[in-house]
């Protein structure tokens, strides 16, 4: 049984900021959730969480619809980094898991456990705000994962670490997934969609514009794309004469084209050795979840602005 | 969602502990400690600070007089309040009146009355003093005046002198409220009465200082938490309602060990006030006039509930502000209806309790059971007691009902506020949050 939300809406004043979303989360899965910014992301985040009200449309998970849920089935990384500035690491982390139910004492061992995977066991009786960013948002993900929810979701988790601590972090996802949990998250790093998730939802100005697993969903445009490398001349004027592509990317030792059906990749090969080409590299793959990002959404995925207006839930849950 | 209790309480012991350890919290609690057995004392301040104090008085006779002035207030109006002790007075003969009047000028005598005979053959009084002609001086020196004249008239009428022993000494009077005293009440002498005025004006500057301090500790911590967006991640876990109701649980407990802990020696002050009392003003005296304790155990404990009361209905409101700002410099502005609010009430309690406004004057009866004016108005007429227990039970009662109609309103609009950054709160918004229909 997945998570499944279905034809979620939600107005704000004269913003419609879903317009009917629907898609399903399987159970173990690792799973990224993108659009562009203001595409509706955080609230439907928000409202998976019960954090917010959609106007109409349901979320269930295992059956069982997020109202009626208990809490402690969501474990959730805000977008919005924030803890309490001048409270200890661990009393704060306490307090977090003891809103959850978990025990005192088996949170204190918790975060003495999380801190050291972290690497800053030192952490545990320093106050937040002497905390740089990047640990800050350490501390945010432990405190999402403290009381061992089964579907964890995090807005943007990685943006703002070192590459030592995104490594850290995939880590602790991986583990996360092998425990059999479900993760769902945002992120605009298309590289780490492709290398951490299973499956994909791509939303664009509240309606959903692509979902399933993220091979399905890198091939459903039908489009290839051709890696062309050749001795001697790496411009290939020749290129332009061909229709049914583009030439993605001129590169040092190869070029990269995009075939648009109904070309077949082939043929590019073919009109290089007709152009007696020397070929030293001949590929084709499926486009990068970038460029079907940007064909589907119209630009590129950018991390959010500093934001002021933030999603402005007229009327949340009480 | 439901009401978990077990959050309220760990969002409360959050609030508590994080604001209990902060030095501003210690030093206010130092503060109050003092100022509460101050307080308790003052009847007994005010006894010992008046207990040997004699008013220097000059006496300027332009007329002829058959008696000896002076003599003659001393065996009147000027006896010891207590035997052995000393009189109000200290007279003097003045010979110039310039020099006394500028004898008063510079301090040196308190006052000079001087005594002329007017064409009609009486005697008339000019009272030289700084004090206005209500305060305490010139008011005994009326009395001494009347007692002058008399005995005048009466010696010019042929009294005999040798019979004039005791005739101008002041009878005992003593002024009563309309229902008759219990058995047990002690009645009040001038200090006893003082002292109670002066706790009673305490006592409401404590409640409108604990409910403005509190309140103002209850929105910044949601601002707080707005601002420092730790909300969100509190939210995932804890319905709006229940982090509301956590703060104010916790910055009320707070609040309640502040008073406490300011409120076990006042206790013991009050416990240990015969003894502090035969202390300072040995022992016949003490005994002899009983000090007047002006704080009561039924005044103690109707300030606990206006203060609980008075606290929870202004909290959930100072709340519901909090939530409508995303920076903490905003808060003063969203408060300031509430603040201004409590102001009235406390301001009409003070003016009440010192008398410039008459304290059975309808519309204050009135304004004492309105909720957000009650707790500062009914203490004040508690205090005095012009109000009595049932009184205070119909105004914790109204406080009460007011209490759960700010919580709903305050419930719904501190959801919406709290996920709300960077509008500027306008009224219809309010509007909406906290009447809109929600499915």
């Amino acid at each position: 049984m997945s998570l499944q939300i279905t034809d979620l809406r939600k107005r704000f004043g004269g913003t419609q900021a879903l317009d009917g979303i629907s898609f399903a989360v399987e159970p173990g899965q690792v799973f990224g959730f993108l659009g562009a910014n203001g595409a509706g992301k955080t609230t439907t985040m928000r409202i998976v969480l019960d954090i917010l009200r959609a106007d109409t449309g349901t979320v269930t998970w295992q059956g069982t619809p997020s109202t009626d849920l208990p809490r402690r089935t969501f474990g959730y990384l805000p977008e919005e980094r924030g803890l309490y500035p001048r409270m200890q690491v661990l009393e704060q982390l306490v307090f977090f898991a003891g809103l959850y139910g978990v025990p005192r004492k088996t949170a204190a061992a918790d975060v003495r456990g999380w801190l050291a995977r972290f690497r800053v066991p030192e952490y545990a009786d320093r106050r937040a705000e002497e905390l740089s960013k990047g640990n800050q948002q350490k501390i945010q993900f432990i405190a999402a994962v403290l009381h061992d929810p089964d579907v964890l979701i995090m807005d943007e988790p990685f943006s703002g670490l070192d590459p030592v601590n995104v490594a850290l972090l995939k880590a602790a996802f991986l583990e996360m997934r092998e425990r059999g949990k479900t993760l769902i998250f945002s992120t605009h790093q298309m590289e780490m969609v492709e290398e951490l998730c299973d499956a994909v939802a791509i939303i664009d100005a509240g309606r959903l514009v692509a979902n399933g697993t993220t091979a399905d969903v890198k091939r459903s445009s039908g489009k290839r794309v051709v890696r062309l490398g050749v001795a001697g001349d790496p411009e290939l004027p020749w290129l332009a004469e061909l229709d049914g592509i583009r030439v993605g990317r001129s590169g040092r030792d190869y070029s990269e084209i995009e075939v648009v059906p109904p070309r077949d990749p082939e043929t590019i090969l073919h009109a290089a050795i007709e152009r007696g080409e020397h070929v030293t590299l001949f590929e084709i793959a499926d486009p990068s979840l970038e460029q079907i990002f940007v064909d589907l959404v119209g630009r590129r995925a950018a991390p959010d602005e500093e934001r002021t207006l933030a999603h402005l839930p007229a009327n949340a849950r009480a | 969602m439901h009401f978990r209790l077990a959050n309220v309480l760990t969002i409360a012991r959050r609030e508590y502990l994080v604001r209990v350890r902060t030095r501003s919290f210690k030093v206010a609690t130092i503060f109050l400690v003092m100022a509460a057995v101050l307080v308790t004392l003052a009847p007994l301040a005010v006894r010992w600070l008046d207990r040997d104090s004699t008013a220097k008085v000059g006496i300027y006779t332009a007329a002829t007089l058959s008696f000896d002035p002076i003599a003659r207030l001393d065996t009147t109006v000027n006896l010891p309040a207590t035997p052995g002790g000393k009189g109000p007075f200290t007279f003097s003969t003045v010979v110039d009146p310039t020099a006394g009047r500028a004898a008063v000028e510079k301090g040196d005598l308190s006052a000079v009355v001087d005594v002329a005979r007017d064409p009609s053959g009486d005697l008339a009084f000019t009272i030289v003093s700084k004090d206005g002609p209500t305060l305490k001086i010139p008011t005994l020196l009326r009395q001494a005046s009347s007692v002058l004249a008399t005995t005048d008239r009466l010696l010019r009428g042929g009294y005999p002198a040798d019979k004039l022993g005791s005739l101008g000494v002041p009878p005992s009077v003593s002024v009563v409220g309309p229902t008759p005293p219990k058995p047990g009440d002690q009645p009040k002498d001038f200090a006893g009465e003082v002292g109670s005025v002066l706790t009673g004006q305490a006592l409401v500057i404590f409640l409108f200082m604990a409910i403005i301090l509190y309140g103002q500790w209850v929105a910044m911590s949601v601002a707080e938490e707005k601002s420092s967006r730790v909300m969100e991640i509190v939210l995932n876990a804890a319905s709006p309602f229940e982090l509301l109701a956590g703060k104010v649980v916790g910055v009320g407990s707070l609040g309640l060990t502040q008073y406490a802990t300011a409120i076990v020696p006042a206790v013991i002050a009050l416990l240990l006030q015969d003894r502090i009392a035969s202390v300072l003003l040995g022992a016949t005296a003490a005994s002899a006039a009983p000090a007047a304790s002006g704080l009561t155990p039924p005044l103690l404990i109707a300030f606990a509930v206006l203060f609980v009361l008075g606290f929870l209905l202004y909290a959930v409101l100072y709340a519901a502000a909090g939530s409508l700002v995303s920076r903490m410099e905003d808060i003063n502005s969203v408060v300031a209806p509430m603040t201004l609010v409590g102001m009235a009430g406390y301001l009409i309690a003070v003016y009440t309790a010192s008398g410039l406004i008459p304290a059975d004057a309808g519309w204050v009866v009135i304004l004492s059971y309105v909720p957000f004016v009650s707790p500062y108005l009914m203490l004040s007429r508690f205090a005095s007691g012009l109000a009595g227990p049932m009184d205070l039970a119909i105004a914790s009662g109204l406080l009460v009902v007011a209490i759960v109609v700010c919580l709903w309103i305050a419930a719904r609009i501190y959801a919406a506020g709290v996920l709300t950054y960077g509008q500027k709160p306008s009224a219809r918004a309010l509007f909406t949050a906290a009447f809109a229909h929600r499915g």
